[in-house]
């Protein structure tokens, strides 16, 4: 028998490696529960349920006015700056509620960084711009600044690129660029979270592929929440995917299962171009 | 199937993948033709039938690149998803298991022309023409069931094969035995052997592509369970 060659391939290994994501194993970084929120007489949010994972990407789809970018919304309490709109229901970032009175909003939103649809740059050089947020915590010593904004420019892929002109305007670079520069002053002050709301829309294929690739590298170091529209890139970037319709939350899942073999009609419905 | 080529918001979504069906069912078509003429050629012993088939597998073969592309250029296009996804995967799929049918139904017919030339087989007709009703039945319900996206057809046709493959084993059984007692025959019971091979991996593929069609409606992949534990199967999700 000894002659016998056995073949040394790790079949269970290969599985496990293409095995769906189970969200009970995870590290819970924000919770919600029974989250409601209403603008006015409107209830956008109609008691929503479920977890962020920690350092994974959660990605939100739905048609327009779903409520999935007011979701987001919540984790960082942006909401808070539109008059007419009131919450119940509770998030948790770790193990504390973020609506209780005495949060302090300005920490919360250090803690949990936003980046938007359109690139916001401030109409500073590329350097200022990154070394901002660590200025308003009244970081002034330059080496410490010099640090953090290499850090944030090379997580967020910019470096190499920018490199040798970190004192020009922000203004003078491309798209793409600017929206990797606001994801590197949002790292800067290094976040826990990293609210993404349609961060590629506005951006030509290339740097498209470039803010994805990106996103996958910034989880290793941050838990991810991302609004799109894009279907494809929710199914290409995320580890989990939240489908909403109306305000509520139809589906919630690992993105490889929800992408080939969905649980709900809707959801279905929706991923193969079937909503109407 | 005809729900699922219909609803999308894209118009031409929903013409390309009725176009793939069509063109699907239609190669089905000819494959199960072309089984069933080749099964007639050799029982009528009738060698222009059996020319026939030989030509007919040049048109199954364009079909399965022609049906190929169109999954390609799908693929690439829409980048589908969920159902639509699974639809293209399966029957990309099946299409190899229709070219192979064809395939097997062009050895029968080469084989008929041995036959013809060499003499009949003293044995063997009764089983060919038994299991080739067999196989051309499973044929013509797979595709029945793909038309229709029939779940409980598709495993009732995975099922069949189990009988085909019994019926196999005892026309082998007794051709052996019959070789043995006349080894003079042997040359020409050896082509009715190659026949009833041929049918009983055609029976293999009807079944093969019935359990793309199960993955297509249920999304779980049953080709390496076993058929009895199919209806349990089905029934988890």
């Amino acid at each position: 028998m000894s002659d016998v060659k056995t073949h040394s391939i790790d079949i269970s290994a290969m599985q496990r490696e293409q095995q769906a994501l189970n969200i009970e194993n995870e590290k819970v970084c924000l919770s919600v529960k029974d989250l409601h929120l209403y603008y006015g007489e409107k209830e956008a949010l109609k008691g929503v349920n479920m977890i962020i994972p920690e350092k994974k990407v959660t990605a939100f789809i739905g048609p327009s006015g779903c409520g999935k970018s007011t979701l987001l919304r919540c984790f960082n309490r942006m909401n808070d700056l539109v008059d007419s709109c009131r919450i119940t229901g509770e998030i948790n970032l770790h193990d504390s509620n973020i609506y209780t009175k005495g949060t302090d909003v300005a920490e919360l939103r250090r803690r949990v960084g936003m980046v938007f649809q359109k690139p916001n740059p401030f109409p500073k050089s590329i350097y200022e711009n990154v070394a901002y947020g660590l200025r308003i915590q009244g970081i002034n010593k330059k080496r410490v600044l010099d640090e953090t904004v290499e850090w944030a420019l090379r997580s967020a892929a910019l470096w190499d690129e920018v490199k040798d002109r970190l004192h020009e305007s922000a203004l003078g670079m491309s798209g793409g660029q600017q929206q990797r520069l606001v994801i590197a002053r949002t790292v800067a002050v290094k976040p826990e979270v990293l609210l993404l709301d349609e961060p590629a829309s506005a951006l030509d294929p290339i740097s498209t592929l470039k803010i994805e690739e990106l996103i996958h590298e910034l989880k290793k170091d941050f838990t991810i929440a991302i609004v799109t529209h894009n279907m494809q890139q929710a199914a290409r970037v995320s580890d989990y995917t939240a489908f909403m319709y109306m305000g509520d939350l139809i589906e919630f899942g690992d993105t490889n299962t929800l992408f080939t073999n969905p649980g709900k009609q809707q959801t279905e419905d929706y991923i193969t171009g079937r909503y109407g | 199937m005809k729900e699922l080529t219909t609803d999308h918001i894209s118009q031409q979504f929903n013409n390309e993948l009725e176009l793939l069906r069509q063109h699907f069912l239609t190669m089905g078509g000819v494959v199960e033709n072309q089984v069933q003429d080749a099964v007639q050629a050799l029982l009528d012993a009738n060698g222009s039938l059996a020319e026939d088939v030989k030509k007919q597998d040049t048109t199954v073969n364009q079909l399965d690149g022609l049906i190929d592309e169109e999954c390609r250029r799908i693929l690439a296009k829409r980048q589908p998803a969920a159902s639509d996804l699974r639809m293209i995967l399966s029957i990309s799929k099946a299409v190899s298991e229709l070219e192979r049918m064809g395939d097997e139904a062009k050895k029968i017919a080469n084989l008929t022309l041995n036959l013809i030339n060499e003499g009949e087989s003293p044995r063997g007709y009764v089983e060919i023409n038994r299991i080739g009703q067999m196989v051309s039945r499973m044929i013509h319900d797979s595709l029945d069931a793909y038309a229709r996206l029939d779940l409980e057809a598709a495993v009732k046709v995975a099922k069949q094969d189990r009988a085909v493959d019994q019926e196999y084993n005892t026309a082998m059984r007794s051709l052996v035995t019959y070789m043995m007692e006349d080894p003079r025959s042997i040359t020409r019971v050896m082509n009715v052997i190659w026949v009833l091979r041929s049918l009983e991996r055609i029976g293999d593929h009807a079944r093969s592509s019935c359990q793309h069609l199960i993955f297509m409606i249920k999304g779980i992949d049953v080709r390496h369970v076993n058929v009895n534990d199919l209806s349990a199967d089905m029934s988890k999700k």
